[in-house]
């Protein structure tokens, strides 16, 4: 690589102080019967104190793996942490003790599910899966953890919160149940919130609702916001970053505007392309052609390659890294390896760059 | 809930008068009957077996047989009550000998004989009223199946749970293998090796029965009430000493099916997300396993013990029978070797009672410990 190429991963990082979360070259790993999945394969990303940045990707891209190595739930064995570091406030996550890391979740670092129908006990009232978590991680005994409780349910908008207290998860509808589980995250002021996939599993009305209660505890609290989707619509309302994943990679991160109005990574384009929208009616929805590789057989070199409309011969030979292109900005793509500044030109232009 | 079970006892009444028409059926279709122990005897001549089929209403027709013994019939028998007039005679069969229907409560008016009135007839092989010998037997199952029921459930949860926490690593191979073996070995083979290694070679245990007949008077009689209040110690040790050999083959044979469905039941609940939420808000491995979800485990699991319970009653007959335990096992393989239908008939309606009211409870259990379970 010449020396012109940064490491993309500094983008990121504002400075040392402001950061909270800062993944650095993180690799999950499965070991299954067929052999070694490499489900996150050298993720960087960071969040600031406060921040919101939004990971996104299709499914099977690792984007959940990452959420659940930062909370060290992920099984070991089947899973391995093979690799990289995860510090948060000064301490690297991979390294704490039993301990020490459940002392971080739930008080540190909450984490709100994708299927609140299922995230929540069928056996135990919702009283006592708040206070649970309230006991655990705040002095007060269990009146006061009560208090605590109704306070947390009703920030998020539950009414009669008294009553729901001892109500089991099947009284309670998705969006209510929902709502549970984020008064359950911010019950312990946590520094940051993982939510993944927080709506998918809600009815389009609920969806909204939801977001912008996440958005509003979000600014109320101060917590930093690290958000799990693959709708690039709720990127757009919910955070200021965001982080693009394919095939266990980091693929282009930067600000919201910079990369849904102009996207540097070809999957970032196609992702962007194959969203319906007003201007494209009547037209032909354009699709990224193929599937997600298959994880025992990668491709040798960029991982989109197959797939990538924009590919030549280089591609299959060598992993792009991850390319600083601003402050901010960052892709993993050749088309922003100096070496190919003439192709970067006719990539370009399709998308009526004025620059 | 009250209602729900209401109308579930209404609903256990035709289940019972099926199952003992079936019963009933199934008795009478097998060859041989009470009398057959005569047959082989010289002495015995042809006279006194109909003379024995008479007493005992045998040369009856069979539903005036049945009727009977359920009870909606009186014990009026022969012609002379039937009279000259049949079909008069035949409505008098019905009421009682206070003039009201036979199957009402003696109390208000109906007989005392029959099933409905809580009489089961006599034993034919000894005379002793049906309801007398199995409550006499059914102490004794209940101490022996109480005992290895509870061990074997105690066993059955944590080995269930264990082999779940550790799935595939060796814990789990272990009791997967100690498992199979027990589930594998014929109770019979496994008892008299029991008895072989442990009352004869080594001669620590006794070999069977429930008390020790030197020492201690028949279970049951006042003698030994008395004695157990006397020396409770000495009483129980001897009885505990009894057990052990017993409730090990019980248990041995039976853990592997709990174990299996305990194992199945929390490997289950380990993988819920809420698990997962209980991990990420913190919460202790242990708790996570016990609290959460091993609380949802036993749900399954609690059913499923339900039903086991009949076995206090009805009695593990090939154990209780190599280990000459007077239980209810051993007096229904002895009726059945002796033709003693009344005793039987007892003996099977009563299990089949006990079958269903199990079935009720496990239902009932079910709505008190999970909150998603409610009977309009």
């Amino acid at each position: 690589m010449t020396t012109d190429v940064q490491d993309g991963t500094q983008a990121l990082r504002a400075g040392v102080g402001d950061v909270l979360l800062d993944v650095r070259d993180l690799r999950t790993h499965f070991k299954v019967m067929d052999g070694l999945v490499k489900a996150v394969d050298g993720v960087s990303f960071s969040v600031r104190k406060g921040g919101r940045l939004a990971l996104v990707g299709e499914s099977g891209c690792g984007k959940s793996v990452t959420a659940l190595s930062i909370m060290r739930l992920i099984e070991t064995p089947p899973g391995i942490f093979a690799g990289g570091e995860i510090m948060f406030n000064g301490r690297d996550l991979l390294r704490l003790s039993d301990a020490e890391i459940r002392k971080v979740r739930g008080g540190q670092i909450a984490m709100i599910f994708q299927e609140p129908m299922t995230s929540l006990n069928p056996v135990l009232t919702v009283g006592a899966q708040l206070t649970e978590a309230i006991l655990l991680h705040q002095e007060t005994d269990k009146k006061g953890a009560r208090r605590i409780a109704q306070k947390a349910l009703e920030d998020v908008g539950v009414a009669d919160a008294r009553r729901r207290l001892d109500q089991y998860p099947h009284e309670l509808s998705g969006g209510m149940r929902q709502r549970v589980m984020i008064a359950m995250a911010l019950s312990c002021n946590p520094a940051l919130i993982i939510a993944d996939e927080p709506t998918t599993a809600l009815d389009v009305t609920i969806q909204r609702q939801i977001l912008e209660l996440i958005k509003d505890i979000q600014t109320r609290t101060g917590a930093a916001l690290l958000l799990i989707t693959h709708d690039l619509g709720v990127v757009a309302e919910t955070v200021d970053d965001v982080a693009v994943m394919y095939a266990g990679r980091v693929v282009e991160t930067g600000s919201v505007d910079e990369v849904l109005l102009r996207p540097r990574h070809p999957y970032t384009r196609g992702l962007l392309e194959s969203i319906p929208s007003q201007g494209k009616r009547g037209k032909r929805l354009s699709v990224i052609k193929g599937m997600v590789p298959n994880p025992f057989r990668m491709p040798p070199g960029c991982k989109f390659q197959p797939r990538c409309p924009y590919q030549w011969d280089d591609c299959g030979t060598g992993e792009p890294a991850l390319i600083s292109l601003d402050e901010s900005i960052s892709s993993r793509c050749f088309l922003h390896d100096p070496r190919f500044r003439d192709r970067l030109a006719a990539y370009d232009s399709p998308m009526g760059d004025p620059a | 809930m009250i209602g729900f079970i209401i109308r579930r006892l209404i609903g256990i009444i035709p289940t019972l008068f099926f199952s003992s028409l079936l019963i009933y059926s199934i008795l009478l279709a097998a060859p041989g009957g009470p009398e057959v122990r005569f047959a082989q005897n010289p002495k015995v001549t042809t006279a006194q077996i109909a003379a024995f089929r008479a007493r005992w209403g045998l040369d009856q027709p069979i539903p005036i047989q049945y009727c009977r013994w359920i009870g909606v019939c009186n014990t009026m028998t022969g012609a002379k009550q039937l009279g000259d007039d049949p079909v008069g005679g035949l409505a008098k069969l019905f009421i009682s000998e206070q003039g009201l229907p036979n199957f009402l409560p003696s109390g208000l008016g109906g007989g005392d004989n029959g099933a409905l009135h809580g009489d089961f007839g006599y034993s034919s092989t000894n005379g002793q009223p049906v309801a007398s010998v199995i409550s006499g037997r059914i102490a004794a199952t209940a101490i022996l199946g109480g005992v290895a029921l509870v061990v074997w459930i105690l066993l059955a949860l944590v080995s269930g749970v264990v082999a779940a926490v550790n799935r595939y690593g060796k814990a789990d191979t272990i009791i997967t293998i100690f498992n199979y073996v027990g589930f594998s070995f014929p109770t019979f083979w496994l008892g008299l090796m029991l008895i072989l290694l442990f009352a004869g070679n080594l001669n620590w245990l006794p070999s069977g029965g429930m008390w020790d007949v030197r020492e201690v008077p028949i279970f049951g009689t006042d003698e030994y009430t008395q004695l157990l209040r006397e020396r409770p110690v000495f009483v129980l040790m001897d009885l505990a000493r009894h057990l052990v050999l017993p409730v090990v083959t019980l248990v041995f044979v039976n853990i592997a099916g709990d174990s299996r469905f305990v194992r199945a039941a929390m490997i289950d609940a380990l993988g819920q997300d809420y698990v997962r939420t209980a991990r990420a808000k913190g919460v202790a491995e242990r708790r996570v396993i016990v609290g959460h979800a091993l609380r949802n485990a036993l749900l399954p699991v609690v059913t499923n013990v339900a039903l086991e319970l009949p076995l206090l009653f009805t009695g593990a007959i090939v154990t209780e029978t190599i280990f000459s335990w007077p239980g209810m096992g051993r007096a229904y393989i002895e009726a059945v070797s002796e033709y003693d239908y009344t005793v039987l008939m007892g003996i099977l309606v009563i299990t089949a009672l006990i079958v269903v009211l199990a079935n009720l409870l496990a239902d009932i259990v079910y709505a008190i410990v999970d909150p998603r379970i409610s009977y309009g």
